[in-house]
């Protein structure tokens, strides 16, 4: 169980209303400052916008940017949508997980980086299309795509 | 809102109709005796739609009839053309890929010649994820379970996935699940998982809930349904209890 800093979680609850609209930029606060959604701190959420556990659990699965477990410091995301994927994403895809000895979704163990799938990021004249910590990285090939770890 | 008194007309399958306005067209085709096969739609709980397995005809295009709300006149709909068949069959399909045992979705099957299509029914649960568990719980009073996660991974769960906190044990959500597919026993009481006591009617002495159920509903020396209404008629007309039918 991971030790959570209460007065971190606490600052990001008292930095709003406790009002049920504001629960999803709180859950992107406190996965900007934890890297994942640590459970104390959903409960904190619930307890404190009177949201039940249930859908602040159920919210904070939903989106991709939010996570249970901690992610990478460094977050390698290759994108799959259609265009980079009929352009070479998945080659991409076996050359960096096979550079990393990283599958795709996990995190390496000692959490300084982390490899992920994303569907189109809109940049798709650039295809295939990597991203380190949201800079966009286009035209990959499986050599280029090594570079960048 | 001055509508209330406000009638639509229309045709379901020829069949002319003369409904309040704003009734749902299922609503209104049941009125008129007809069947359209419904799932995710159940009559205590707000509508969700989406399950799609209610979809229903009108000029080429499909509607889900429990969500359909008649507000013109002048509207025909089908609920057997070869378009909405169409769609039911390929809705079903769907849906028993989720559940490939539920036996009203295989009767459904039956009639309309659709198999579960074998390449789709792997990770099949028996959940089709219609969320009735979920609104039930809701309406209940609580929302101690929730859908969570996206696509395929997408199921019903308590918070962190383990038996959910504030669940009071009211079975309310496996009495509205369609398949069946949350486990559960009535007496005694056990679901997701837990445990639950039962507390008996001071009256009659059957179990009328479990103790937190109880208090969620906030009701002050509570009796059983059965009994309250005994009481109740009682209390109204001071007859001798015996000249009531039992309940
Ligand atoms: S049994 Fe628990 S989860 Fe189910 S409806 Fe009741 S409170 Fe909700
Ligand atoms: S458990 Fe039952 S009611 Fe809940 S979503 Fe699944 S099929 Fe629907
Ligand atoms: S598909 Fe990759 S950026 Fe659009
Ligand atoms: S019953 Fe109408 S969409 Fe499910």
């Amino acid at each position: 169980m991971s030790v959570v800093d209460e007065s971190l979680v606490g600052r990001i609850l008292d930095s709003r209303p406790p009002e049920p609209r504001y629960l999803l930029p709180i859950l992107q606060e406190i996965q900007a400052a934890f890297r994942h959604l640590p459970r104390e701190a959903l409960l904190a959420v619930a307890g404190r916008l009177k949201v039940p556990a249930a859908r602040v659990f159920s919210v904070a699965g939903f989106y991709k940017a939010l996570s249970f477990t901690p992610k990478g410091e460094r977050l390698l995301t290759v994108c799959q949508g259609t265009a980079c994927h009929l352009r070479g994403a998945g080659a991409l895809v076996e050359s960096l997980e096979k550079r990393l000895g990283l599958r795709m979704g996990q995190t390496s163990g000692d959490g300084r980086l982390g490899l992920e799938s994303v569907n189109c990021l809109g940049a798709c004249a650039l295809a295939p299309v990597v991203t380190v910590d949201g800079d966009v990285h286009g035209h990959l090939t499986p050599e280029k795509a090594q570079e960048l770890v | 809102m001055n509508h209330t008194h406000r009638k639509v007309t229309g045709t379901i399958d020829g069949r002319k109709f003369e409904a309040p306005h704003g009734a749902t067209l299922l609503d209104t085709a049941k009125g008129l005796g007809l069947t359209i096969p419904t799932l995710c739609h159940h009559p205590g709980l707000p509508p969700d739609g989406n399950c799609r397995l209610c979809l229903v005809e009108s000029g080429g295009r499909l509607l889900a009839s429990c969500m359909y709300p008649l507000r013109s006149d002048g509207e025909a709909f089908l609920t057997a053309s070869p378009l909405a068949l169409e769609a039911r069959a390929f809705v079903l399909r769907l849906l028993l890929a989720r559940a490939p045992n539920d036996a009203y979705l295989l009767g459904l099957a039956g009639e309309l010649g659709v198999g579960a299509d074998p390449r789709l029914t792997d990770g099949a649960d028996g959940c089709i994820r219609c969320g009735r568990c979920v609104r039930a719980c809701r309406a209940a009073g609580s929302e101690a379970i929730a859908l969570v996660g996206r696509g395929r991974e997408r199921k019903v769960a308590g918070p962190f996935f383990e038996a959910p906190i504030d669940c009071v044990g009211c079975a309310a959500c496996a009495r509205a699940c369609p398949t069946g597919h949350i486990a559960y026993s009535e007496e005694p009481r056990s679901i997701w998982g837990r445990d639950f006591d039962l507390e008996p009617c001071p009256l009659c002495g059957r179990p009328m809930g479990t103790p937190e159920e109880l208090r969620r509903a906030g009701v002050e020396n509570p009796v059983c349904p059965a009994c309250r209404r005994r009481e109740y008629s009682k209390s109204l007309m001071g007859l001798p209890e015996a000249s009531f039918p039992a309940p």
